[in-house]
């Protein structure tokens, strides 16, 4: 399929910085399952989450020189609406 | 029909009247995600403390569902169901409190006091006697999930002895953080007033345990409540649901498209935006759950 050919192109570009996220990601999830019902530990890891995301980002557009506001920007938004979404089921 | 189709192409898919990028994944657009986000956010937080009550609906928990879903697990099982008991929702209610005064998340309270003592202050005088903790759930299904995915709770729910059963679900204070704490409490009456008799108890992750006591026959009422509580959670957690696989959708498209047709753009990594969302969307299922005991 032609997606996953693509998908394959990108990751092969850049295998560690992907593999450094899909790590963290699961450590994200491991973190919550062990903390499940601890709701300050859980925003706590998931705060902690979205700020590795966004530096994960800022990281990558830096080493591909292909920093710029916007790209920025687009880290910051997406994660912080989610942090949002999320931080309603867990501190009500 | 082709000014809807044109829509929903430029919504999800680069092409010339977006910019060569799906209008949803814009900054315009993600800008407006957010802002709604916080003004959901502030909105709840505002909405709970005008009522004058924290967590007043943080959880779609309520004593009729449980009461039903544990009366279902039993009935699975050909047993019979139980009885909502005033007086164990009585015991359930204090054993609540008294966590939350005392500050401890265990069956015991840190001078001692076992979940029996709840049961017998409130005047229900047991044969047969259980205890199922839970804390920070959002959801009645998840709590008896919780608990029959552990087999000492599961033992306690499916035990054939017990004819009774008793729910509080209380909000309040525990370690500094806001908890939602369910307290199931089971039970048997004994039937000879003024008796003296073996008494066993079982709280989850303790075989029964026999002291002496003695005991009278106590009244049975049915009493249900909390059957009014709003549902806000579950459509809640479908419209981030729906959210999130939308913005999916449009980003897979918009990866698909651009490396097709090698558009050069100045954006962050699709490839990582669907992995982040993907794993705070796994991240939604297990937050949702709360911890047993």
């Amino acid at each position: 399929m032609e997606l996953l050919k693509h998908i394959r192109k990108e990751l092969k570009k850049h295998p560690f910085d992907y593999l450094l996220f899909v790590t963290i990601g699961v450590f994200f999830i491991l973190a919550l399952s062990i903390f499940q019902g601890e709701r300050l530990l859980e925003f706590i890891i998931l705060l902690a989450f979205v700020t590795f995301y966004i530096i994960w980002g800022i990281y990558h557009h830096i080493i591909e020189n292909t920093i710029h506001l916007k790209v920025v920007l687009e880290y910051v938004l997406i994660g912080f609406t989610l942090l949002f979404l999320l931080k309603i089921f867990i501190l009500p | 029909m082709n000014q809807i189709i044109d829509a929903i192409y430029h919504l999800f898919l680069p092409k010339h009247s977006n910019n060569f990028r799906a209008k949803l994944l814009h900054h315009d657009f993600l800008t407006v995600y957010l802002v709604f986000a916080l003004v959901l956010t502030v909105g709840i937080t505002h909405l709970q403390n005008s009522n004058g009550s924290i967590l007043g609906y943080a959880t779609d928990i309520t004593t009729l569902k449980l009461l039903e879903l544990t009366n279902q697990e039993r009935s699975n099982q050909g047993m019979d169901s139980l009885q909502n008991n005033e007086k164990l929702e009585q015991a359930a209610q204090a054993k609540a409190k008294d966590i939350f005064e005392k500050d401890y998340w265990s069956h015991y309270g840190p001078s001692g006091e076992t979940p029996w003592e709840f049961i017998l202050g409130s005047g229900y005088q047991y044969e047969y006697a259980g205890e199922n903790l839970a804390k920070n759930f959002l959801f009645s299904d998840g709590v008896m999930k919780a608990w029959m995915d552990s087999e000492t709770h599961r033992d306690n729910i499916l035990r054939k002895e017990y004819t009774d059963v008793g729910f509080a679900i209380v909000n309040g204070m525990l370690n500094g953080e806001e908890t939602t704490l369910v307290v199931q409490m089971f039970g048997k009456p004994l039937y000879s007033a003024a008796e003296t008799k073996p008494e066993k108890t079982a709280e989850a992750g303790q075989k029964l345990a026999v002291k002496p006591e003695t005991v009278s026959t106590l009244p049975q009422k049915l009493v249900l409540s909390d059957s009014d509580k709003t549902l806000f959670f579950p459509s809640y957690l479908n419209i981030n649901l729906v959210f999130f696989s939308f913005l999916i959708l449009a980003l897979i498209l918009d990866f698909y498209f651009a490396s097709k047709l090698n558009l050069i753009h100045i954006k962050g990594k699709n490839l990582i935006h669907i992995l982040f969302i993907g794993f705070v969307m796994i991240g939604t299922f297990i937050v949702i759950n709360g911890s047993i005991l």
